[in-house]
Order: structure tokens, then sequence, then C-alpha cells
């Protein structure tokens, strides 16, 4: 049988707790984002810019909200494809299956948090720089990101046998996640003259702004922790049940 | 279930070094186990024959052995050396016989030969490349390509391949699967004139053949040893009975 | 008979020379390659019919260039590993003493060059079909530098890729979706190096240098993780 008592038990349960800590740390922070953090000035913008056809110097920004839900998202998705990295390689080293499944289940919550950032950026660049799409660094990795995890699980499920599986997903992960900061070093420091990078100061939030911001990170790290062991623990569930089933049928 | 390998037969193996030497093997992932705490010992000069039903992880025993997979835990040593540690110099004294035939079909006889007697280092490829067809009595077709040769001939080719590197020991894994009669009976010549001083470990469904050809027997089941023992001291009606307790009615 | 260790290199080019003769024997991955290739410059002819200014077509050369040789290089290395597949040869690899990595070098190796000999009949062509109305700036040959690297990190990440795959279900789609993501900032490099050495404008040399570090940083980590980690894929 696979794993008859559970080391984390006690992680199982600190999931529900994290993630009621995750609720309520991202609600406070996005009522403290629109209570006391000022608003913010299309000084953001570096210099008078004709975006989609308006002009963005020295108008107040409340899209600028969406800031505060997008960015900790995207650090989060990030970080938990460090850990489909980092599952991955010790899969590779110790060869044993729940490093694959949490390398998985991190996988999961990264495709989760990356669906969130593209659809909260997708409503920041509407309202900010008033186009749907543009080949924008962030924007471009986001989507190359997106579709290296799609591909991840179509890799999962184009190969029958369980430990090819686990080794070829394993190394792919590793991989996209070396990947990933290449492409945005690319995207950002390559000099086109087709598409203009429109260049924001984020060095200017005041400590009214950054407090927010942080709660909903540290929020969000919880709520995607949380969200990693109870999917973590279905999944066993689900092996155990397969494993008895099988033995059943012996 | 029967497990008459006792201490006692252990100790007679231990005279004369052990060509394959495997202790407490297990090959599983997550739940799936394919071998479970398989030891038996293997001495010089001897043939092997592994039975068992589908699934019963004779492959996987064979390709653990010839360092294509890797043990979950457990031992094996081959020629007294460590598979964990030194795979590549296992790998230079064993020759591998599938069911398929490992060449590349777009390329001729000679030339297969050729490129394995390089990647093995051989002083004089072309020499033993000749030498090998001349063995396998495949001299005349020499320049054609493997795509245009009978399965029988294929599989000559195949043995000639796996023989290039002169292995200490040999895997034969099926090989007498697709094969008509008239090959069949070529494979068995070629088989008695490479016998000697070679150990050989073959899986096979044959199980007249099998124990015909073997000194010693493993049956497994579920990845479980049901069975070693040297062939002398079995007579094949009762060999036979075991198997199909074993097996069950899955062969008739 | 005897036997020594073989030199590492000496197994290189057993592995490599027998790609080759393969190769020119059955002529499989070239014909489909450069077929393939020619299709698509058709396919350009059609996409491009409208547009009138040559100084547009110069433009957007860089990015077909690109799209010619990645859609390309998909369909070679879909290939690359089937006769190794076909009759089990790769097992029989993996059981020769033999370092993988040799394994990957010498299969990215051959796929490099076939890619090469590819684009060195399908850029000519190129060339003579759309560029021959515009004049072509005299920083023309810088164009070599991203077809170099670029060429370069597609056959190594390929090849890692086409291991992966080849014992996939629907491989040739697979590759695809693992492959134009993860490409993707050696592609943009490459298109804008290219770009603006067949333009030929003044600032130049503000694209092409830092495109080129940058592709040429991809081709550095994502060849040594390839190698690294070939071992594990190509061994399952």
């Amino acid at each position: 049988m696979t794993e008859k008592k559970h080391p984390l038990r006690g992680l199982d349960s600190a999931a529900v707790v994290l993630l009621a800590i995750g609720a309520v740390l991202t609600t406070v922070a996005f009522v403290l984002s629109f209570v006391s953090a000022p608003l913010v000035y299309g000084a953001a913008v570096d210099a008078p810019a004709l975006i989609g056809g308006q002009m963005v110097t020295n108008k107040l920004l409340l899209s600028q909200k969406i800031f505060y839900f997008h960015m900790p998202v995207a650090v989060t998705s990030f970080v938990a494809l460090l850990f489909t990295a980092i599952f991955g390689a010790l899969f590779l080293v110790r060869r044993e299956r729940r490093y694959d499944l949490r390398a998985k289940v991190a996988t999961e919550i990264a495709l989760v948090f990356i669906l969130m950032t593209m659809v909260s950026g997708e409503f920041w660049e509407r309202f900010e720089w008033g186009v749907w799409w543009t080949w924008e660094p962030r924007l471009t990795t986001y989507f190359i990101l997106m579709l290296l995890v799609i591909g991840y699980f179509i890799l999962r499920g184009a190969v029958d046998d369980p430990e090819r599986r686990a080794v070829f997903a394993s190394v792919f992960g590793i991989i996209a996640f070396i990947d990933v900061p290449i492409c945005f070093l690319v995207t950002r420091l390559v000099p086109t003259s087709v598409h203009p990078v429109i260049l924001r100061t984020d060095s200017g939030l005041g400590p009214m702004m950054l407090l927010p911001l942080m709660l909903s990170l540290v929020g969000m790290f919880c709520i995607a922790f949380g969200l990693y062991r109870f999917r973590l623990r279905e999944q066993r569930l689900r092996e155990r049940l397969e494993a008895l089933k099988e033995g059943l049928e012996d | 279930m029967m497990t008459p390998e006792t201490d006692a037969e252990n100790r007679s193996f231990a005279t004369d070094l052990p060509v394959v030497e495997v202790h407490k093997l297990s090959k599983s992932f997550g739940a799936r186990t394919a071998l479970d705490n398989v030891s038996f010992s293997l001495p010089e000069g001897a043939f092997l024959s592994i039975f068992g039903p589908n699934g019963a992880g004779k492959t996987t025993l064979l390709r653990v052995i010839s360092t294509l997979e890797r043990p979950s835990s457990g031992a094996v040593r081959v020629f007294d050396l460590d598979l964990k540690e030194q795979p590549e110099a296992i790998r230079e004294h064993i020759g591998f016989v599938s069911h398929r035939s490992l060449l590349y079909p777009d390329l001729t006889a000679e030339e297969n030969l050729e490129f394995t007697a390089r990647l093995y280092g051989m002083s004089d490829p072309a020499r033993c490349a000749t030498h090998m067809l001349a063995t396998v009595e495949l001299t005349a077709r020499r320049h054609d390509l493997v795509r245009s040769f009978s399965r029988g001939m294929t599989q000559r080719l195949a043995i000639a391949r796996a023989l290039i590197c002169d292995p200490h020991l040999v895997f034969l894994d099926e090989p007498y699967s697709g094969l008509d009669p008239h090959a069949v009976e070529i494979l068995d010549e070629l088989l008695a004139t490479i016998r000697q001083r070679r150990s050989f470990i073959m899986v096979s469904h044959d199980l007249q053949k099998g124990f015909e050809l073997s000194t010693h027997v493993l049956m497994l089941a579920k990845g479980r040893k049901e069975l070693f023992a040297e062939r002398s001291e079995l007579a094949f009606e009762s060999f036979a009975n075991q198997y199909h307790a074993a097996v069950g009615m899955e062969v008739a | 008979m005897n036997s020594t260790r073989p030199s590492t290199f000496t197994q290189y080019r057993t592995l490599l020379a027998k790609d080759i003769r393969r190769e020119f024997r059955t002529r499989e991955m070239l014909t489909a390659m450069g077929i393939y290739a020619v299709l698509m410059l058709v396919v350009f002819g059609a996409a491009l019919a409208t547009t009138v200014a040559a100084f547009d077509i110069l433009q957007m050369s860089g990015g077909l260039i690109w799209a010619l040789i990645v859609f390309t290089s998909l369909l070679g290395l879909t290939r690359s590993f089937s006769y190794e597949k076909e009759e089990g040869a790769l097992e029989a690899l993996l059981l020769a003493p033999l370092d993988r990595s040799v394994i990957f070098l010498s299969k990215a190796s051959s796929n490099l060059l076939f890619l090469a000999v590819v684009e060195l009949i399908a850029l000519p062509l190129f060339y003579f079909f759309f560029l021959t109305g515009s004049g072509l700036a005299p920083t023309f040959w810088m164009t070599l530098g991203p077809l170099i690297v670029g060429t370069v990190g597609i056959a190594g990440i390929g090849t890692l890729l086409a291991t992966i795959t080849m014992g996939t279900r629907g491989k040739d789609v697979l590759l695809a979706v693992l492959f134009i993501p993860l490409i993707f900032p050696l592609l943009y490099a490459c298109v804008c190096a290219t770009t603006v050495a067949l333009l030929g404008s003044e600032m130049i040399m503000d694209t092409y240098v830092p495109s080129m570090a940058l592709a040429i940083g991809y081709d550095v980590v994502m060849i040594l993780v390839s190698w690294l980690l070939y071992d594990f894929v190509v061994s399952v």
C-alpha cells in the first residue's frame, strides 16, 4: 500500500486555517487599497503618452486598484511554478512517486493563478492602456508561461506509463521554469521599433500602497498553499482508493 | 506457493563466482509493483529461463539486470560489478537479443554490424563485421538493406549484433516470437554454437523450449519469485504442473 | 578480437556518421523539410500578394524567415527519432557502453546539419521570390549571426523535446505544443536581430547587440540544461 500514515496530516488541517487567513488578508488588502491607498495619477506613466487614442498623463486611474490583486496573483503563480521545478528535480534524483504528485499539484495551482493573472491583466490593459492586447514584456511572458503550463498538462496526458510521465513532466517543468525569466529578459531588453515599450515605474509606492500590497501578497500565498494541500490530499486519497480497488480485483 | 530455495542451496553457488547476483530486488512506482523482493544468484556459464504469466515482471527483471531500467530498491551485481555504480562497465560485456531486431532497417547488414563494432570500440570494425556475418551465414546478403530481410534473417543479424562485442552475458527477450519453424531451427543451432563460455538469461513463453535450453529456471508471478531452481533438480512434468498451478488457467 | 574503451569522440563520430549515411540514403528528413519549406514560400506568396511596397516586405521578411525555419524544423525534428524507435535501435544505443549525453550531442548535431542544409536551399529561394525587388542593406551579411545562433538553439532544445515526444500519443502536435512556447525567447531575439540586419538602419547595433547576446545566452543555458537532463529523458 502507498502511504499508511500521513506525517504531514498537521499541514492538512493547517490548510483550512491558512485558507481562512488568506481570505481575510486579501479582503483586508482590497478594502485598504480603496480606503487608504491614494489614487494613482497618470504619473505612473513616464511621459505623456497616447495610448489607444487617449492621453494618460494626468488622469486618476481607479483601475489601478486591480494592481493590488494582479501583482500578488502573478507573483504567487510564479512561486508555484518554482515548486514545480523543485519537486521535479527532487523526483529525478529520488524517483519517488510523491514528488511527481506534488509537482503536478503545484502546477495545477500555478495554472489557476496564471489564469487569474491573465484575466486581471486583461482588465488592467483595457482600462490603463486602452488596448485589449499588446506584446508588452510582462504580458508576453505570462502568455508564454500559460502556454508552457498548458503544454505541461498536455504532455502528462499523452504518456501512459506513470514513471515515464513523471520523468518527462519533471524535465519539462524544470526547463519551462528556466525559460520564463529568459523570456521576460528578451522581451524586455530587446528594443523593437514595432511595439513601444510602456515603462511604468513601480518604485513610487508609498507606505499606504505598500501595506495593502504586502497583505494581499501574503494572503495569496496562504490561499495558494491551502489549495495546494487540499488538492494534494484529495489526490492521495484517490490514489489509495485506486490501490484498494486493484487489491479487491486480485 | 513454493519457495524451494534455501540457504544451503545459496551456498552451493557461492563456490564459483556468480555472474549475476540479485539481492532483494524490487521495482515499483507508486502503487504499482513490477518486481517484489526478488533474490537469486546465477553461476557463470548458466542458462537461466524466466517463466511467468503476462505482467509477472519477466521483462522488467531482464531490463533491470541489463541496465535499461533502474531498480527501486535492492542490489544487483553483474560480473561482480554494482549495477548502480558501474552500469557502463557492465554494458561493455553484455549482449541483448529482443523480439525486435534493434537494427537500422535502412542500413545494410554490414553497416549495422560495423556501426555496433565501432560503438563498442572494437579494434578492427570491418573484420569484426565480416566475421560475425560469416558466423550467422549472412555473408551473401551483406550489402542488402536490413529492411529487405525476412524475419528469420533479421533475427540472425540481431544475434550477430548482440554478439559482436563478445559478451559474457547474453539476454534473450522472447527471441523465438514471430519466427517460422525453419527459422526456429536455425536459431536453435546458432544458440548451441554460441553457448560456450557465455551465460544466458532468457524470457520465454515457450515452456518446453525454455526448460530444455536452461540450466536454471526462475518462475515469477505478480513480481514475486515463485520458484528458482537448477533444472537438473526438476522434472519437466512436475515443473509444468507447478507452473500451471502458479499461473492458473491462463496457459493451456 | 579485442575491444578497448572507445573515446567519446569516436562514438560521437560513429553516431553522427550513421545518421548522415542513413539520411543520404533515404533522404526522408531532407525531402520532407525541403518540400515543406517551398510550400511555405508559396503560402507566403499568397499572403503577401497585396503588399505593394517592397519596403513592407523587407520589414516583414525577418519574421517570415523565422516562421519558415521554425515550422520546417518542427517537421524534421519529429522525424529525427522515428527510425531509432522503429526496430528499437535506440535501446541498442542505451545498452552500449556509451555516455547518454553523446547520444544527445550527436543527434543535435545531425539535426543541426540537416536544418542547415534546408536553410541553404530555402533562404536563397526566399530572397529570389520576395527580396530581389528591394535593395539589400549593406548589413545584410549580419543575418548570418541570428541564423546560426537560432538554428543551433532549435536543434539543441528540439532534440531534447523530440526525445520526450517520440514515445507519446499524438507526438507531432505535442512537439509543437512544447517546442514553440519554449523557443519563444530565442525566436523573438532572432527575429529582431534578423530584421534590423535586413533593414540596415542607423541604430542597428542598439537592437542587434542585445538580441544576439540574449539569443546566445539562451542557447548556452538551454543546451546545457538539455545536455544535463538528457540521461533522464532517454533512459526511461
